[in-house]
C-alpha cells in the first residue's frame, strides 16, 4: 500500500504528474477508484467508437441507396428526353430544353447518352472536356474528378421512350450514363458522424461522473469499516462494524476476517500481558528475598561466617531465581509454538520410545523418593513431532506424579491406541490427589493448589502449563482427573495418523 | 516491642526478623502459614503484625478479616506482591494499617514498622519525652536533662516500652510479653533487674523520680507522683 496515494497532497497534485503516474501504471495500482473509471471509460469508448462506425455506415448506406434511386429516375429522365426524328430514319435527337436542372447547383450531374446506332448521342453541358466515360462496364462505380468524388451509374438496353405507333423501322435502344457529385452525401454522413461522436462525448461524461459518484458512494461503507477499524487499540478492542458494511456481500469475507484476526489478536495479547503479569508477580518474591539478605547483611559490620553464610544463601537464592528464570522462557517457548509461530521440521517419531526415555531420565528422582514407575505399552505410536516437545512433556507429567504422590509410592505410565483413535499416554500416581476447586485450574501457569507444598517439592507452577501448550501445539488435548486421597491421572491425547490440525498449525 | 511476621517464604521472614531483632531490639515471632499467624497474632500480645498475603492455609486477606472482626487493633503492616490500585484499596478497607510491595527496603520496612508501632501507641513523633527524659527511637538514644545515658540493650527495650505509653501502668508480664518472643516466661525475674538498672542510670544526680512501682500493678513512667 503506497502511503502517498492517501495523502492529502494528491488533491493538490498537478495534472501532469498524475498523467505521468497514470502512465507508469502507479495511478492504477494504486486505486480502485482509478481502476473502475478506467475500464468504465474504456468501455465507453468502444461503445462510442462501435456506435460512430455502424452509424455513419448506416447513414452513408441509406444515403447511397437514395441517391442511386435518385440518378436511377433522373437517368430514366433522360432517357425520356431522347426522341425520334420525325422522319422515317429511325434516327434519335436529345431534346434538352426541358432537361432539369441538377439538386447541387456547385456541382451539377453529369450524363452522356449513347445509341446503338451512331455511339455517342449527347453529354450534359457541364461534362468536363477531357472526361472520358467509357459506355461499358460496371453498372455502379466511382471516380473522381477535380477533386470531386462522383458516384456513376449506367444503364443499357434502354428503349428511346418516344415511340410512335406504326413506323417501321426498328426500335433503338440507349445507354446511358448519369453521374452525381458525393459532395452532399459526404456532407451528410460527416454531420451525421459528427453528431454522433458528439452526443457520445457527452454520454461519456456524464457516465464518468455517474460512475464517480457511484464508487465513491459504493466506497463509503469501506471507509466507514475503515473509520470503525481505526478505533480498535489495545485498551479498545471491539471492532462495531457498520450496518452497510455488515450488508454488502463483497465485505462479508472482510468483517468476517477482521472480526476473527481481532479476536485472536485479544486472545494472544491478553495471554502476553497475563504472562508477564503473572512472571512480574512471581519474580517479585525471590528477589524481596535476595535483597532483605543482602541488605541486612550490610546492615552492621558482621564476622566473615557471616558473611560467607550471607553469600551463600544469596547464591541459592539466585540459582532458584535462574531456575524460575528458564522455566518462564521455557513456556513462553512452547506457548508460542501452540500458536505456530514457528516452522520446524518434524520427523516421524515414535512415542511409546520417547516416553520409555523420559520415564529412564526420571528415574533418580523416584528413587530419592523411593517411588517406583511402572511403564506398559502395546506396540510403538507412530507421530509427527519433535522428540525434545513430547521428552519435555512426559518429564513434567513425571516429575508432578513422583514429586505429589507419597514417598514409596507407585506411578503408573501407559501409552494406548485403539484402532483409529487418538494415542493416549496415561500417568496415574496413588497421591493425595487434586482438591476439586483445584482441579480445573491446574493447568494454569504459576498456579499452585497448596503453595507451601510447592515449597517444600521446588515447583513453579509452570510444568503442567508447559505440557498442555506443547500437546496443544501438536494438536492433542491433556485432561486431568483426580480423586482426592486416591490419586491423580493425567491423560494426553494424541492426533495420531489424522492430525490435520496439528498439520494446519505449523503450515500457517 | 515485640513484632509477628506472617511470611511463607523462611528466608524472607528470617532476613526481617534478624533486621528488625538488630536494628530494632525487637523480639520477633515467626509464623509460615496463615492457620499459624491467625493462632499467634491472637494468642499473644504484639504491637505490630506484619502479614504477608499469599499464604498457604489461610491467605491474608482472610486472616486480616478475621483479625478485625475479633477487634484486634494491632497495626497490621501488609507486604504483598500485588502493586494494582484495587488491591491497595482493598487491603486498607480490609483494616491493613500500611502496606509494602515486594521487593522492599529493609530500612523502610524498619521505619514503617517504627511508624506503626508508635501511632498504635498514640506517639506520633519518633522522640517521645516524659518531663526531661528525652527517648529518640531512631536511633535509640536516651538523654535525660540534655546528658545522654547510656543503657544497655534490654534497659533500653524496657524504658522505650514504658515511654510509648507514659503515664499507663503497665504489668510485668505485658513487659515481658512485648519483649520477649515465644519463651518469656522463661524471663520473668529480670524485669525488676532492668528497673532498678534503669533507675539507677536515669535518676543518677536528679532528684525527679521517672520511674514508678505500683506494688501488685506495676510500672509507670511518668513526670512527678502518680495517683492511682
Amino acid at each position: 500500500m503506497k502511503r502517498q496515494d492517501n495523502s492529502p497532497t494528491q488533491n493538490s497534485m498537478v495534472p501532469g504528474s498524475i498523467l505521468r503516474r497514470f502512465l507508469r501504471g502507479s495511478v492504477l495500482r494504486g486505486s480502485i477508484r482509478a481502476r473502475l473509471i478506467t475500464i468504465v471509460v474504456l468501455s465507453q469508448t468502444l461503445l462510442a467508437a462501435g456506435l460512430l462506425f455502424s452509424g455513419v455506415f448506416y447513414t452513408r448506406r441509406q444515403l447511397l441507396s437514395a441517391l442511386d434511386a435518385g440518378m436511377q429516375a433522373r437517368a430514366m429522365s433522360v432517357a425520356a428526353l431522347v426522341r425520334y426524328a420525325e422522319d422515317a430514319s429511325g434516327n434519335v435527337y436529345f431534346d434538352d430544353t426541358l432537361m432539369p436542372a441538377s439538386l447541387d447547383p456547385a456541382h451539377p450531374d453529369l450524363f452522356a447518352v449513347w445509341t446503338e446506332r451512331s455511339g455517342l448521342l449527347t453529354r450534359s453541358a457541364n461534362w468536363p472536356a477531357g472526361l472520358e466515360i467509357p459506355p461499358t462496364g460496371p453498372g455502379r462505380w466511382k471516380f473522381k474528378w477535380a477533386h470531386v468524388h462522383y458516384r456513376g451509374l449506367r444503364v443499357f438496353q434502354v428503349p428511346v421512350l418516344d415511340r410512335e405507333e406504326g413506323k417501321a423501322f426498328r426500335p433503338q435502344s440507349l445507354t446511358i450514363v448519369y453521374a452525381a457529385p458525393m459532395v452532399q452525401l459526404d456532407e451528410q454522413v460527416k454531420q451525421a458522424g459528427i453528431s454522433i461522436a458528439l452526443s457520445s462525448l457527452l454520454l461519456l461524461g456524464a457516465t464518468v461522473l455517474l460512475a464517480l459518484w457511484g464508487i465513491r458512494r459504493g466506497l463509503l461503507p469501506l471507509q466507514e469499516l475503515a473509520a470503525e477499524a481505526g478505533l480498535v487499540s489495545t485498551h479498545h478492542w471491539e471492532l462495531h462494524l457498520p450496518d452497510d458494511a455488515q450488508q454488502i456481500k463483497e465485505l462479508r469475507p472482510l468483517t468476517q476476517s477482521m472480526t476473527t484476526m481481532l479476536a485472536r489478536l485479544q486472545h494472544s495479547f491478553d495471554q502476553q500481558r497475563e504472562f508477564l503479569g503473572n512472571a512480574a508477580h512471581e519474580l517479585k518474591t525471590p528477589v524481596a528475598v535476595l535483597k532483605s539478605t543482602l541488605q541486612s547483611l550490610l546492615q552492621r559490620p558482621r564476622a566473615s561466617e557471616e558473611y560467607r553464610a550471607g553469600l551463600e544463601h544469596s547464591l541459592e537464592d539466585l540459582e532458584r531465581l535462574e531456575q524460575l528464570l528458564q522455566w518462564m522462557l521455557r513456556l513462553a517457548r512452547a506457548e508460542q509454538w501452540a500458536h505456530g509461530a514457528l516452522r520446524r521440521d518434524l520427523q516421524v517419531i515414535d512415542v511409546t520410545a520417547t516416553c520409555e526415555e523420559a520415564v529412564e531420565r526420571i528415574r533418580q528422582v523416584a528413587e530419592s523418593r523411593k517411588a517406583t514407575v511402572h511403564f506398559s505399552k502395546n506396540g510403538s505410536v507412530m507421530f509427527r513431532a519433535d522428540p525434545e516437545d513430547l521428552q519435555l512433556v512426559w518429564i513434567n507429567l513425571l516429575e508432578n506424579a513422583v514429586r505429589y504422590g507419597p514417598e514409596g509410592g507407585s506411578v503408573e505410565v501407559a501409552v494406548e491406541r485403539e484402532d483409529g483413535g487418538p494415542a493416549r499416554v496415561i500417568f496415574e500416581d496413588h497421591g493425595a490427589g487434586i482438591a476439586p476447586a483445584d482441579l480445573p485450574h491446574v493447568f494454569e501457569r504459576f498456579y499452585r493448589g497448596d503453595p507451601s507444598r510447592t515449597r517444600t517439592t521446588g515447583g513453579f507452577g509452570l510444568g503442567l502449563a508447559i505440557a498442555k501448550a506443547l500437546v496443544e501445539a501438536y494438536g492433542g488435548t491433556i485432561t486431568a482427573d483426580s480423586a482426592p486421597g486416591k490419586g491423580t491421572r493425567m491423560t494426553v491425547e494424541l492426533p495420531v495418523g489424522g492430525n490435520k490440525e496439528r498439520a494446519k498449525l505449523f503450515s500457517d | 516491642m515485640r513484632v509477628l511476621i506472617i511470611e511463607d517464604e523462611p528466608r524472607l521472614a528470617e532476613n526481617i526478623a534478624r533486621s528488625l531483632r538488630e536494628s530494632a531490639g525487637y523480639a520477633v515471632d515467626i509464623a509460615n502459614d496463615g492457620q499459624e499467624g491467625l493462632f499467634l497474632a491472637e494468642s499473644s500480645e504484639y504491637d505490630v503484625v506484619l502479614l504477608d498475603l499469599m499464604l498457604p492455609q489461610m491467605d491474608g486477606m482472610q486472616l486480616l478479616g478475621r483479625l478485625r472482626q475479633a477487634g484486634q487493633r494491632t497495626p497490621v503492616l501488609v507486604v504483598t506482591a500485588r502493586d494494582d490500585k484495587e488491591s491497595v484499596v482493598a487491603l486498607l478497607n480490609a483494616g491493613a494499617d500500611d502496606y509494602l510491595t515486594k521487593p522492599f527496603d529493609l530500612g523502610e520496612l524498619l521505619a514503617r514498622t517504627k511508624a506503626l508501632i508508635r501511632r498504635g501507641k498514640g506517639q506520633p513523633s519518633p522522640v517521645l519525652s516524659v518531663g526531661d527524659l528525652e527517648l529518640n527511637t531512631v536511633n535509640r538514644s536516651v538523654r535525660r536533662g540534655g546528658r545522654p545515658v547510656t543503657l544497655t540493650a534490654m534497659e533500653y527495650r524496657v524504658l522505650e516500652y514504658l515511654a510509648h505509653r507514659p503515664g499507663a501502668v503497665i504489668s510485668k508480664t505485658e513487659l515481658l510479653e512485648h519483649l520477649y518472643d515465644y519463651n518469656w516466661e522463661k524471663f520473668s525475674n529480670v524485669i525488676e533487674v532492668y528497673i532498678s538498672g534503669l533507675r539507677r542510670k536515669l535518676e543518677d544526680g536528679s532528684s525527679r523520680q521517672l520511674i514508678h512501682t505500683l506494688r501488685g500493678q506495676g510500672y509507670v513512667l511518668q513526670d512527678g507522683t502518680p495517683h492511682g
